[in-house]
């Protein structure tokens, strides 16, 4: 095949993304193809640190073969003759696994010089994260290669055109180059078979919270909520009432049970005004408060940002204070304008993902569980009994 | 070039270009906090975003690049609320106490900003976590509290210093500055150059010195150049009542582009120095003060008296810190004038003299110039330590060699730029020509020469051995420095001639440090004479420079001794005559710098009433001693051929 013929099968297949933006991956690689440059790179990004995501993790354990296949074919086609592969420091047994796959491709001849006698060359390397989660962003972790802080960088230039080192760079999510290799094997045709229109072929998640059954699944874009828990979680444990999904681990959006029956894909999900996120879904019972959700959530954000830019820095500090005293009993009103401002500012001034899906949890609790907020303010109440509800106000 | 609208201006600008500079260009005033015309843009504060046609979220200004018929406003509604977030967000980070700071009430960029943005007050309950403070650097204080992590002080560090000590420990709100990894500042590896104090936007990063001494628009801030040696920066001094408050490396300098290091911005606040305020003859065994009129009738009647006279009579020495004008006239009164055979430099021409003959031989200039060093791709360094002296030359080195460029350190002694070498070499003593042509011969050995050459890679093993140092070291060596555009960096010490070769040999741009201020003004005025005193009658001595005991002993012979000094010394102690100069702040005059520039140095200080410029006192000295003098410098400034070619 040619590169040409690669980006049309891609784009033909319409595999998107699978990293949480959901940008369709064939054109993606041809902008790399484009970009002036004879040095190039590919990478996969494996730091896979969402709260709740392990699909990355179980992909590289079971096929880490598919993952270099990938790269080498991505490489093959934007012209990349060097690759890493950025994964989490805490997964051991994957990085295990993914040299042994290295190696053994090179004994193959499937990586190095002269691969399948021809001029084409490649090879990979693997580059540990040291528990960042901000290195999950492309740009960060493209930083964090160079040896730098990991720091998202401004954009534009995005990474297609000034990468590493400044070179053109292609930079995919695991699960999206799992797909890489069925997809050229099997057609476009094949592919399309499964999930939506707009959002073909399949996507993994993983099912945690209170469902019966948790774990890992694989199944075709545009399945419902409703239909997750029942088939696969085997239904909401000890029978109590489904509230709400978090999906895709802390940048995703929080789900409740009144959107269970829109279909989870790309595009009807933003329709909806929520996002698809990484692949995890917490499922949430009647018991969850979410004041305590997002506080949770927040501290998560304002850990993790980088510290780079002034809103996500502060603003995350700022709201998960705001909420701490919404949830100890020492809210008042206007703290509820405060945090929607942060909110919408968060999104609006931020430099990365990070940031502007980070007032996204303070978003949703408000438009959907409004009541439930106010309760805790007006009546100094906390509905599910979860919050502590004493404490002094910051 | 791309055509970009903002605020409803359509304006032309390069490619590359970004929407602040294009918005600074046509005059529209975008405020911002983290970034700094000299520092690459970083894009943390989000104080400049702009709402950008077509885009989805705010974009910031400072680091957008422009694109073809992009429209830009700066002035919506929702621009200026996105401002007063920010701003809110920053005050409610740390404890942003306004009376308290010493930059408050026009010196803070933040408080500016708040103030331009009509803010009043800000929602956001602070956090009231106290920030630590560090108060352990002999010079800077850090203060966290203020601190509004825009990363000026760590990009400065890095890219104009090249010294890496100031960083970020921790992340998101966690955030904190810190030296090293996490050492106090007086402790780290902080050179003291002060540029994180000259580029931080808040107060919390202050020099000792100048805190709490006023504002910058209560001080008189005047442009000059500093003479710590011949590089000759460009500097800002800030005054006030006739006091130095502060010193700041000028931005629009082409030499330094705003960088100075510690000897230029902290040494003169540090001076402690015995400043002589009124003239003084020995009288029965004693120095006593006395009027300039019969300070001056003594010393020249004692001159007259060996006017004209052969051998050894009256030795003469200027310090080379001395502006262009006063060595001009002191070669005047005391070589042509009194016609003494021994006028010099304190220096005796040890910086200059080899290159000074190998220009001569040549019959025209050799030495590059300091701006090459921004494009080079590789470094030797040789005999001379840039991290002592002549800093800047050290900060452009350093700032560059992460980034590709490679770097050769050949020296005799310990040089601490060693730690940074591709390649470190260390010859026995006196033996540079040797190593010289031992790289020659390793250049050839490798056939990267790119002119001919008498040497021969046979010769390699023979000059290494003598240099006491391996052939294999001169190849590694060859390899880091035969680049494309290689630099050659030298010092008294280095023979020029072998030195100029070698350039040759590999398309080198050469350039020597030059000493003091105007080494190079007093070699083209051929002051390089060395100090031998013999049975010498008088001895004149201007300038504050340090004089070893050997020389001072060797003085101490000579029956009339006249000292022109700002400050008391051993020198003023023994001699006969002492007449109160004024220092550099208090004059002005030309400086000639290591290569070749042109600079005028201005007054910044009044002198106490009966000190007087050093040039006033020669020229007082050739009236009473009925010389006259002649004003035109320039012609013999050109007299003879420099080392590097001579720009105004």
């Amino acid at each position: 095949m040619t590169p040409e013929q690669i980006f049309d099968t891609l784009e033909k297949a319409g595999l998107r993304g699978r990293g949480g933006a959901g940008f369709p991956t064939g054109t993606k690689w041809r902008f790399v193809k484009k970009a002036p440059g004879s040095k190039k790179y590919v990478i996969c990004n494996a730091d896979e640190s969402e709260p709740g995501t392990f699909k990355d993790r179980l992909i590289l354990e079971g096929d880490p073969h598919a993952i270099v296949e990938a790269l080498a074919i991505a490489a093959y086609a934007v012209g990349a003759d060097e690759g890493y592969i950025y994964i989490r420091g805490e997964y051991t047994i994957a990085q295990q696994r993914l040299h042994r796959a290295i190696e053994q491709a090179r004994e193959m001849g499937f990586l190095g010089e002269k691969i399948f006698n021809t001029d084409f060359k490649f090879d990979l390397h693997i580059h540990s994260g040291a528990g960042a989660y901000i290195c999950g962003e492309e740009t960060a972790l493209i930083e964090s290669i160079e040896g730098k802080r990991g720091e998202p960088r401004a954009r534009p230039p995005y990474p297609t055109t000034n990468g590493l080192w400044d070179h053109p760079t292609l930079v995919n999510n695991v699960e999206t180059l799992a797909n890489v290799g069925p997809i050229l094997r099997n057609g476009p045709q094949w592919y399309r078979s499964f999930g939506t229109p707009s959002s073909p072929g399949t996507k993994v998640y993983t099912i945690l919270g209170n469902t019966n059954v948790t774990g890992l699944i694989e199944v075709p874009m545009g399945i419902t909520l409703r239909e997750v828990i029942a088939i696969y979680g085997k239904g909401m444990k000890n029978d109590k009432s489904f509230k709400l999904a978090q999906t895709g681990g802390s940048s995703g959006s929080i789900i409740p049970a009144s959107l269970q029956d829109t279909p989870m894909d790309f595009d009807s999900f933003s329709k909806a005004g929520v996002a698809l996120g990484s692949g995890a879904l917490l499922i949430c019972d009647e018991d969850t408060c979410v004041v305590d959700l997002a506080r949770v959530l927040l501290n998560f954000f304002r850990k993790e940002s980088c510290g780079k830019c002034t809103p996500c820095r502060v603003g995350n500090q700022r709201a998960f204070e705001i909420l701490t005293n919404i949830s100890e009993g020492t809210g008042v009103l206007s703290d509820l304008t405060d945090l929607m401002n942060l909110s919408d500012n968060l999104y609006q001034l931020s430099n990365c993902g990070l940031g502007q899906t980070a007032g996204a949890p303070i978003r949703d609790i408000l438009n959907y569980f409004r009541a439930e907020v106010e309760a805790h303010i007006r009546l100094k109440v906390c509905p599910t009994g979860v919050c502590p509800m004493s404490g002094k106000r910051i | 070039m791309v055509t970009v609208t903002i605020d409803g201006k359509k304006i032309e600008v390069s490619e590359g270009t970004t929407v602040l500079r294009a918005a600074q260009s046509a005059g529209i005033n975008i405020p911002t906090l983290c970034d700094h015309p000299h520092l690459t843009p970083y894009g943390g504060c989000r104080l400049c975003l702009v709402e950008v046609e077509g885009a989805r979220t705010l974009q910031p200004s400072c680091t957008l690049p422009v694109s073809n018929n992009m429209v830009v406003k700066t002035d919506t509604q929702k621009v200026l609320d996105a401002r007063k977030f920010v701003l809110t967000l920053i005050f409610s980070e740390r404890n942003h106490f306004c009376p308290y700071c010493q930059v408050s009430g026009g010196d803070c960029e933040l408080q500016n900003s708040a103030y331009h943005e009509g803010m009043t007050h800000w929602p956001l309950q602070p956090n009231w976590q106290p920030y630590p403070m560090d108060a352990s650097h002999p010079y800077i204080i850090l203060e966290n509290n203020r601190c509004i992590l825009c990363r000026r002080c760590v990009r400065a560090c890095g890219e104009l210093v090249g010294n890496y000590t100031l960083g970020f420990e921790e992340r998101g709100a966690n955030s904190l500055l810190v030296a090293d990894t996490g050492v106090v500042l007086g402790e780290s590896s902080c050179i003291s150059c002060g540029t994180c104090v000259q580029v931080c936007p808040t107060g919390a990063l202050i020099d000792r010195w100048s805190a709490y001494r006023g504002h910058d628009e209560q001080a008189i801030d005047t442009q000059t150049i500093c003479v710590g040696c011949s590089i000759g920066c460009g500097i800002n001094v800030f005054t006030r009542d006739n006091n130095l408050l502060r010193i700041d490396g000028n931005w629009d300098a082409p030499v330094n582009e705003g960088v100075i290091c510690e000897i230029g911005r902290f040494k003169p606040m540090n001076e402690k120095c015995d400043r002589l305020v009124t003239p003084m003859i020995r009288k029965n065994g004693s120095l006593k003060a006395t009027t300039w009129e019969e300070a001056l009738k003594v010393t020249s009647s004692e001159l007259k008296s060996h006017k004209g006279k052969k051998g050894d009579v009256i030795a003469a020495m200027i310090s080379t810190r001395q502006s262009i004008e006063t060595i001009s006239h002191f070669k005047g009164l005391f070589s042509e004038g009194l016609g003494s055979e021994l006028v010099t430099t304190t220096e005796e021409g040890a910086f200059t003299e080899s290159a000074a003959k190998v220009a001569g031989s040549l019959g025209k200039a050799f030495e590059g110039k300091l701006i090459d060093m921004l494009d080079a791709d590789s470094f030797m360094v040789l005999g001379t330590d840039l991290v002592k002296d002549h800093q800047v030359a050290g900060f452009f080195i350093k700032r560059v060699i992460g980034n590709g460029p490679r770097l050769l350190v050949l020296d005799a002694e310990e040089n601490p730029l060693s730690l940074l070498a591709n390649k470190a070499l260390k010859n026995k003593k006196n033996t540079f020509e040797d190593a010289i042509n031992a790289l020659s011969a390793a250049v050839v050995k490798l056939g990267l020469t790119k002119e001919k050459t008498s040497i021969k890679a046979t010769d390699l093993d023979g000059f290494a051995t003598k240099t006491g140092l391996k052939s294999e070291d001169y190849l590694d060596a060859a390899y880091v420095i035969a680049t494309q555009k290689p630099m050659i960096v030298y010092e008294k010490g280095v023979s020029a001639a072998a030195l100029k070769d070698f350039a040759q040999l590999i398309g080198a741009k050469l350039i020597s440090v030059k000493g003091k201020a105007n080494s190079l003004a007093a070699s083209q005025f051929g002051l390089e004479k060395p100090v031998k005193l013999g049975a010498h009658k008088a001895l004149v001595v201007l300038g504050d420079d340090e004089i070893s005991q050997k020389m001072i002993k060797d003085f101490e012979k000579v029956p009339f001794k006249v000292v022109i000094a700002s400050s008391s010394s051993a020198l003023t102690a023994m001699a006969d005559v002492v007449l109160p100069a004024a220092n550099w702040l208090e004059q002005e005059g030309h400086y000639l710098s290591l290569d070749g520039r042109l600079q005028k140095a201005n007054r910044c200080l009044t002198p106490a009433t009966e000190v007087r410029s050093t040039d006033a006192i020669l020229l007082a000295l050739a009236e009473t001693t009925g010389i006259k003098l002649n004003n035109d410098w320039t012609t013999e400034l050109h007299h003879r051929v420099a080392a590097t070619e001579i720009v105004n």
